[in-house]
C-alpha cells in the first residue's frame, strides 16, 4: 500500500514525506493525527518500510 | 450516500480494499475474488443513492477474513454518549438494506483503542432484492475507552461476509476485535456476482429510529469535507526554477491532510514537484521546477485526506 517513500525538505528540515499510496503520488505530512503518516510509521517501526533521505533542494 | 467526491461510479468503481468509496463509508475485504463498489443510484423511496457493493468472484471465507462496509466516526462527535462511563447513553442505528439474497446479515459497533470493546449485532433480510429499513437499539457499554478527541471515537460495520475470527456473540458488549456476529450470512462476499446496497444510515441517542435527518446538500459536502476535500493548484514560474505558492482548502480538517494527486493539469516547461500541506485549514504549498521562464502548471487537482 505504501511504497516509495522519501522525506521532503525545506530549509533543510523535513517536511512531509513523498510517497505511493496504492499507486497514487502522494505527500504525508508529518502529523501524529495524519493516519496515512501514522500507517507508514507503524510499517517502519515493524521493518517493513524504509524513508529515504530527502534530497538535495 | 449523496456525497462522492471521489466520483465512484458503475463505470469507474472502487476495486481496491481498505478504501473510501462514497464520502466517509470505506471498503474492507480480504478475501480473493475482488469487489466493484460504487455510488448507486438505486435508492428507496425518499433518497436518491446507496452505496452499491458486489462480489466479483465468489469465495469460501476463510477464518481469518475481513470484508466489511465500515465509517469511523470521530470522537468528537461521539463525546457526547459518555461510553466506558457509568452514564454511557444508549443509541439507535438505523439505515435501510437491499440485498440479493435473504438471510441474516450483521454487524458492529467497536473501539478502536488498545483494549478492543465490540457490539455485534444481527438484522434479518426477509425479501431479496427489496429495500428494508433496519433499526437496532444498542445500550452504551459502560467498559473500554472510547476516543473523545480528533481521533476514531467508534466504528460502525456492515459486515460483507467475514470470517469466524471477526464475529461475536450477537446483543452484547465483548471484548474482541468483531465486525459481525456469529452464525451471520457471509453474503455477498461467498458469492459470485452477490449484491448488497446501503443508505440511510443514521446513529443517534435514544431508544427510537426518527425519521432520516434531511441537511442540505452544501451542509452535508462541508461536513464530508473535514475528512476528505479536493483542491485545484496553480503555479506559474518567473525564472528557470522550482516556484512554490501557497494553496487553500475550503474546510477545516481533522488533521493535516496527505495531498494526493487526482490529475496533473495542464503542465507547460514546467513539472509538479511537490504539494505540502501544513496546517489543518487546510494550507500549504504547491511547489514547480520550471525549465525555462514562465513554465507554468495550471488546475493540477488534489485531494486532501485526513481520513480516520
Amino acid at each position: 500500500m505504501y511504497t516509495n517513500a522519501q522525506y521532503i525538505a525545506q530549509g533543510g528540515v523535513n517536511v512531509a514525506i513523498r510517497c505511493n499510496i496504492n499507486g497514487v503520488t502522494s505527500f504525508v505530512p508529518l502529523d501524529p493525527a495524519n493516519t496515512d503518516y501514522a500507517n507508514i510509521m507503524a510499517l517502519v517501526d515493524a521493518g517493513e518500510l524504509t524513508i529515504a533521505p530527502a534530497e538535495g533542494e | 450516500m449523496r456525497i462522492n467526491q471521489r466520483g465512484y461510479t458503475s463505470a469507474a468503481p472502487l476495486t481496491t480494499s481498505n478504501s473510501y468509496c462514497v464520502d466517509r463509508f470505506s471498503i474492507s475485504t480480504s478475501t480473493a475474488g475482488g469487489f466493484s463498489s460504487y455510488q448507486s443510484t438505486v435508492a428507496p423511496v425518499g433518497f436518491t443513492n446507496s452505496l452499491f457493493y458486489t462480489k466479483t468472484t465468489g469465495a469460501t471465507v476463510a477464518a481469518g477474513e475481513l470484508n466489511f462496509i465500515y465509517q469511523p466516526i470521530e470522537g468528537y462527535n461521539t463525546y457526547d454518549l459518555a461510553w466506558g462511563t457509568a452514564n454511557a447513553k444508549t443509541i439507535t442505528l438505523s439505515f435501510w438494506v437491499y440485498a440479493g439474497a435473504t438471510g441474516t446479515f450483521s454487524g458492529s459497533v467497536r473501539n478502536t483503542t488498545a483494549t478492543l470493546y465490540a457490539y455485534p449485532f444481527t438484522y434479518t433480510v426477509s425479501a431479496a432484492n427489496t429495500w428494508t429499513q433496519i433499526s437496532v437499539t444498542i445500550a452504551g457499554p459502560t467498559v473500554g475507552t472510547w476516543a473523545t478527541d480528533n481521533t476514531a471515537g467508534l466504528n460502525i460495520f456492515f459486515d460483507l461476509g467475514s470470517g469466524s475470527t471477526y464475529k461475536g456473540t450477537a446483543g452484547a458488549w465483548v471484548a474482541g476485535n468483531y465486525v459481525g456476529a456469529t452464525g451471520a450470512t457471509t453474503y455477498p462476499v461467498s458469492t459470485t456476482g452477490g449484491t448488497f446496497y446501503l443508505t440511510g444510515v443514521q446513529l443517534e441517542v435514544g431508544t427510537v429510529a426518527t425519521p432520516f435527518e434531511r441537511r442540505q446538500y452544501g451542509q452535508e459536502l462541508m461536513l464530508c469535507q473535514r475528512y476528505y476535500q479536493i483542491i485545484i493548484m496553480n503555479a506559474q514560474s518567473p525564472a528557470a526554477n522550482y516556484m512554490s505558492t501557497p494553496f487553500y482548502g475550503t474546510t477545516a480538517m481533522r488533521s493535516i491532510p496527505t495531498m494526493a494527486q487526482i490529475s496533473a493539469g495542464s503542465p507547460s516547461l514546467a513539472s509538479i514537484a511537490s504539494v505540502v500541506a501544513n496546517s489543518t485549514q487546510p494550507s500549504g504549498y504547491f511547489q514547480i521546477l520550471a525549465t525555462a521562464v514562465n513554465g507554468y502548471v495550471l488546475g493540477a487537482s488534489y485531494s486532501g485526506s485526513s481520513e480516520l
